[in-house]
C-alpha cells in the first residue's frame, strides 16, 4: 500500500508539490497561527499612546536610513542588558510598531529606551557628526536631515493606513496630521496646542533641531528618538526577575 | 536569442514587454510627486528596451529545427553572467560597507551611500542577485538534464530571470533612494513584492511542467530541492510582505503584522530564506554538479532523500531562535531552539553525503580546484549548519546575539557554503554549456579557490574574534558588581577586526572578478570541444576536466 | 469558532507532535522500503550517463 501510494505520489508532480506544502506548512502553522492570537498575551498598557505624526515621520526615516541594521531596540531579560540599557523590552510597548524594529545587530548600542536620556541639542549634534561628541564612533553623519525640509502632506494618508490597520487614531488626529507634525516643532504656537490636546499633556513639544521656523528631517527624527520608550511606562511597573547569563562573572 | 523562437512567440515576448512598459508608465505617473515614480519609469525603460530588442529580429528567419530534440540552454547562459555581475555588485558593496564600519567616512556626506542604505543593497545584491540569478540558471539546467526533456516554454524562461533581474533592479535602486520596508533580506517595497510573486508563480508552472515531461517515473534528488526552493519561497515572501501601501502613488507601505507578531512572520520568514534559498537550493546544486564533476554516483541516495524530508521540515520551526530573551513567548524560543539543534542531523547527512561521494576521488580533488570548490563548499556547509545549531541554544545565544559572531556565521555559510558551491557549479556548467574542452585557464580557478578559501577564513576568524570579544565586554562586571565597560569601550575593540574583515571580504571580491575573467575567456577564447552544426542537436559535451 | 491561544498552543503541542512522527515514519519507509531501492539506483546513476540530448517521444 505505501509502495502503491509513492508511486503515485511521485508520478504526479503535483502529489509532490503538496508533500513538501505539508511537510512545510507545519512548522509554520505550529509556531505562528499561536501567534494570531498573541493579542491575549501580551501585557495590558492602558496609559500607552500612539506615535505622533511627528514621530511617526521620524520612525519612517529611521526605517529609510536601515538604522535598524546597527541599533536594536528589544532589551533582553538579561542583567547586564537591564544595567546597561533600562528595563527589559515588553511585547505591548511595540504594539503600534509597523514593522517592528527590534533589530538583529549592535555595531552601536540599543535605543530601546534612549528617550530622554540625551538632549535635543545633543542629538542634533551626534546625527550631524557623531565623532563630535562621541570620538571614537563609526556611525555615518546624517547631516542633511537638517537640511531637508519633512513632506507632511502625505501624512493624513500615513495615519489613516495605520489606522485602517487597527492602530487607535482617531478621525480628528488623522485630519490633523500635518498640522499636529509642525505644530510638535514649533511651540508656543496653536499649532502646539492641537498635539497636546490630541496627543496628551506629556507630549514633548519642542524645536527639536533648534530651529522653530522650519521644519525639517532632523526635527522629525529626533522627536521620535526622544519618544524611544517612553509611549507607556508598563515595563518600569514590571517587576519580573532578570535571567542571568550562563557564566556573568566571564 | 530570438532566433529560437517562433513568430507567434516573439509576439508574445513583445506584448509581455509593451505590458511592462506600460505598467511602468502608469506607476511613473501615479507615483510622480514620490520616488515611486523613479521606479515606474525604471521599469518602463526596462520593458522598452526588451521590447526594443524583440523588435530588432522580430522578422529574422525562424527556427527549422525541432526544438523539443535540443536542451534550451540561452537562458541558462544569460543567467551565468547576470550572476556573475552580481557577485561583483555585491561583493564590492559588502566591501565598501564593511569599510564604511573602520573608516565611516567612506560614506561621503551623501545620504545614498551611508552604511544603513548600502548594507541592504550588499545583500540583496549577494543572495538574490549573485543567488537568485545563480539558482534560476543552474536550476534550468538541472531540471532539463535530469528530466531528459527541454523548458517546457519558449518565453516564460526568459520572463522569469529578466523579471527576476527587475526585482533586484527595483530593491537595489530603491534602498538607495530610501525606499524600504526595513524588514531584514525582504527590504523591497509592495509594487517590487508584487512583482516578484508573478514573476515567482511563473517559475513554479514553468519547473512543474518541465518535470512533468520527463519519462522517469522518479524524479531526481536534485529537483525536489529546487522544488521545496521555489515553492516554500514563494509561501515565506507573501505572507512576510503583506502590507497596506500608504496609496497607490507613494513607495510607502505598513505591514499588516504588528511588533510581536511582525517579529516572528520576520524571522520564520528570515530563518527560512537562510533554510530554502541559501540552503536548499544549494544542495539542489550540490546533488547535481558534485557527482557529475567527480564523475561518482552519490554516496548515498536514501540519505539524499532523508536529509531532504528533514531539512524541509525541522527549519521551518528554527526562525524564532533569533530572538531568544526577547518579548517573545517563551515556548516559542524553547521549541525554535529545540528545532535548531535537531536540524544538525540532516544538515551533516547532507555534509557527510556530499564528501563520502568523492572517497576514493581524493586525487581529482587535490588536482581540479573546481571539484575542491564543492568539497571545501561541504566542509563549511557543515561547519555553519553545526555552528548555526550551536548558536540557537539559549545562553550560547545570550552571548552571541547582537553580536559580530553571527555576521561571521552567515558569512561562514554565504560565502563557505553558498558562493563556494555556485563557483564550483558554475565552472563545471559554464564549460559544457558553450561546448568548451574545458575552462580558460585552471589555473585561474586555482588561483580564485585559494582567494575565496583565504578571504572566507579571514573574515569568518575576525568576525568570530570581534563577536566574542564584544559579546563579553557587554557582560563583564567590575568587582564592585557594575558594568566593568561602556559601550564605546567595546567598539574601540573592534575597529582591528573590522579592518581585517574589509580585507578578507576584499580578497573573496577579487576572487569573483578572476572568475569572471575566466568565464569570460572561456566563452571567447577556449577552444571549442566540438563544431557545433546550426540545426543539429548537439554533440555530447567533453566531460570537464578529464 | 473560539480559537483562544491556549487552545492552540494546546493543538499545536499535541497534534503538531503526532503529525512530526507520523511525517517521519512516512519518509523512512519511502527511503528504506525495499522495491524502491532500484529506482533510487537508477537515479544515482542516471546523471552520470553521458547524453546531451532530451528523449524522443
Amino acid at each position: 500500500m505505501p509502495e502503491l501510494f509513492h508511486r503515485k505520489l511521485e508520478r504526479s508532480t503535483i502529489g509532490f508539490v503538496i508533500a513538501i506544502i505539508a511537510a512545510a506548512s507545519v512548522g509554520g502553522i505550529v509556531e505562528i497561527a499561536p501567534l494570531f492570537t498573541i493579542d491575549e498575551t501580551v501585557e495590558e498598557a492602558p496609559d500607552m499612546r500612539v506615535y505622533t505624526p511627528l514621530e511617526l515621520a521620524g520612525r519612517n526615516i529611521y526605517v529609510r536610513e536601515g538604522c535598524y541594521a546597527c541599533h536594536s531596540q528589544m532589551i533582553r531579560t538579561l542583567r547586564d542588558e537591564v544595567e546597561r540599557y533600562g528595563p527589559y523590552s515588553l511585547a505591548v510597548e511595540s504594539q503600534y510598531d509597523r514593522p517592528m524594529l527590534w533589530g538583529s545587530k549592535r555595531t552601536g548600542p540599543d535605543l530601546a529606551r534612549i528617550g530622554g536620556k540625551y538632549s535635543d541639542f545633543w542629538h542634533v549634534a551626534h546625527l550631524n557628526n557623531p565623532r563630535d561628541v562621541v570620538p571614537e564612533s563609526n556611525m555615518p553623519a546624517y547631516r542633511w536631515l537638517g537640511r531637508t525640509a519633512l513632506k507632511t502632506e502625505d501624512l493624513p494618508l500615513h495615519l489613516a493606513a495605520q489606522k485602517a490597520l487597527g492602530v487607535p487614531y482617531t478621525d480628528e488626529m488623522v485630519e490633523n496630521a500635518a498640522r499636529d507634525a509642525y505644530g510638535q516643532a514649533t511651540p508656543d504656537t496653536d499649532f502646539a496646542a492641537g498635539v497636546s490636546e490630541r496627543y496628551g499633556d506629556a507630549t514633548e513639544v519642542s524645536a527639536f533641531d533648534g530651529v522653530a521656523t522650519q521644519l525639517t528631517e532632523m526635527d522629525a527624527l529626533v522627536a521620535y528618538l526622544q519618544v524611544l520608550g517612553r509611549l507607556t511606562d508598563a515595563a518600569y511597573r514590571n517587576t519580573a526577575a532578570t535571567e542571568q547569563p550562563a557564566d556573568p562573572a566571564n | 536569442m530570438l532566433a529560437n523562437l517562433t513568430s507567434s512567440e516573439r509576439q508574445n515576448a513583445l506584448v509581455l514587454a509593451v505590458a511592462v512598459a506600460l505598467a511602468g508608465a502608469v506607476m511613473a505617473i501615479a507615483g510622480r510627486a514620490d520616488v515611486l515614480g523613479i521606479h515606474g519609469l525604471i521599469v518602463a525603460l526596462f520593458g522598452g528596451v526588451v521590447a526594443w530588442l524583440v523588435m530588432a529580429s522580430f522578422y529574422a528567419p525562424e527556427p527549422a529545427e525541432d526544438r523539443a530534440a535540443s536542451y534550451y540552454d540561452d537562458p541558462i547562459k544569460v543567467g551565468i553572467v547576470l550572476a556573475m555581475a552580481w557577485a561583483v555588485f555585491g561583493m564590492f558593496m559588502g566591501v565598501w560597507v564593511a569599510a564604511q564600519l573602520a573608516w565611516p567616512n567612506l560614506a561621503f556626506d551623501a545620504a545614498w551611500s551611508t552604511f544603513g542604505r548600502l548594507r541592504p543593497t550588499h545583500t540583496t545584491g549577494v543572495i538574490f542577485g549573485f543567488g537568485g540569478n545563480a539558482l534560476i540558471a543552474t536550476s534550468f539546467h538541472v531540471v532539463q538534464r535530469t528530466s531528459r526533456a527541454r523548458l517546457a516554454g519558449q518565453v516564460s524562461p526568459w520572463f522569469v530571470l529578466l523579471g527576476f533581474n527587475l526585482f533586484c533592479v527595483l530593491a537595489v535602486s530603491g534602498y538607495l533612494l530610501g525606499v524600504t520596508q526595513s524588514k531584514e533580506y525582504a527590504e523591497a517595497e509592495w509594487y517590487a513584492d508584487i512583482w516578484l510573486v508573478i514573476v515567482w508563480v511563473t517559475y513554479f508552472i514553468l519547473y512543474v511542467a518541465t518535470i512533468a515531461r520527463r519519462k522517469e517515473p522518479h524524479i531526481y534528488v536534485a529537483n525536489w530541492y529546487f522544488m521545496a526552493f521555489i515553492l516554500v519561497v514563494a509561501i515565506l515572501h507573501i505572507v512576510n510582505n503583506l502590507a497596506l501601501p500608504v496609496s497607490w502613488g507613494l513607495a510607502k507601505s505598513y505591514t499588516i503584522w504588528p511588533g510581536v507578531q511582525d517579529a516572528m512572520v520576520q524571522w520564520w520568514y528570515g530563518h527560512n530564506a537562510v533554510a530554502f534559498f541559501l540552503t536548499a537550493g544549494f544542495l539542489g546544486m550540490l546533488y547535481y554538479y558534485l557527482p557529475v564533476r567527480a564523475q561518482r554516483p552519490i554516496f548515498s541516495y536514501r540519505l539524499s532523500i532523508l536529509s531532504f524530508w528533514g531539512i524541509t521540515f525541522f527549519y521551518m520551526w528554527a526562525g524564532s531562535h533569533h530572538l531568544h530573551y526577547t518579548a517573545l513567548p517563551h515556548w516559542v524560543q524553547t521549541l525554535g531552539m529545540t528545532f535548531s539543534v535537531m536540524l544538525l542531523v540532516p544538515s551533516w547527512a547532507s555534509a557527510g553525503n556530499a564528501l563520502l561521494t568523492l572517497n576514493g576521488a581524493w586525487h581529482r580533488v587535490r588536482d581540479d580546484a573546481t571539484l575542491r570548490f564543492m568539497m571545501a563548499a561541504a566542509v563549511f556547509y557543515g561547519l555553519s549548519t553545526f555552528e548555526g545549531s550551536f548558536m540557537a541554544i539559549r545562553p550560547v545565544n545570550s552571548l552571541s546575539h547582537y553580536t559580530d559572531w553571527t555576521v561571521g556565521h552567515v558569512h561562514a555559510g554565504a560565502l563557505g557554503w553558498v558562493a563556494l558551491i555556485t563557483f564550483g557549479s558554475l565552472y563545471t556548467l559554464v564549460p559544457s554549456l558553450w561546448k568548451r574542452e574545458r575552462m580558460y585557464s585552471a589555473a585561474l580557478v586555482e588561483l580564485h579557490f585559494w582567494l575565496a578559501i583565504a578571504g572566507t577564513v579571514i573574515y569568518v576568524f575576525a568576525m568570530w574574534n570581534s563577536g566574542i570579544i564584544q559579546g563579553l565586554m557587554w557582560r563583564t562586571y567590575t568587582e564592585e558588581g557594575a558594568l566593568a565597560y561602556s559601550f564605546v569601550d567595546s567598539l574601540v575593540a573592534m575597529y582591528p577586526y573590522y579592518i581585517a574583515r574589509a580585507f578578507g571580504g576584499l580578497l573573496f571580491l577579487l576572487g569573483a572578478l578572476v572568475g569572471c575573467y575566466n568565464i569570460w575567456m572561456t566563452v571567447r577564447a577556449a577552444p571549442a570541444a566540438a563544431t557545433r552544426g546550426a540545426d543539429a542537436p548537439v554533440v555530447p559535451a567533453a566531460v570537464p576536466g578529464e | 469558532m473560539d480559537f483562544s491561544h491556549d487552545t492552540l498552543v494546546a493543538i499545536s503541542k499535541s497534534w503538531g507532535l503526532f503529525y512530526m512522527m507520523a511525517f517521519f515514519l512516512g519518509v523512512c519507509a519511502y527511503a528504506f522500503w525495499p522495491r524502491n531501492r532500484t529506482r533510487f539506483d537508477r537515479a544515482k546513476h542516471s546523471i552520470l550517463d553521458r547524453d546531451d540530448t532530451p528523449w524522443q517521444r
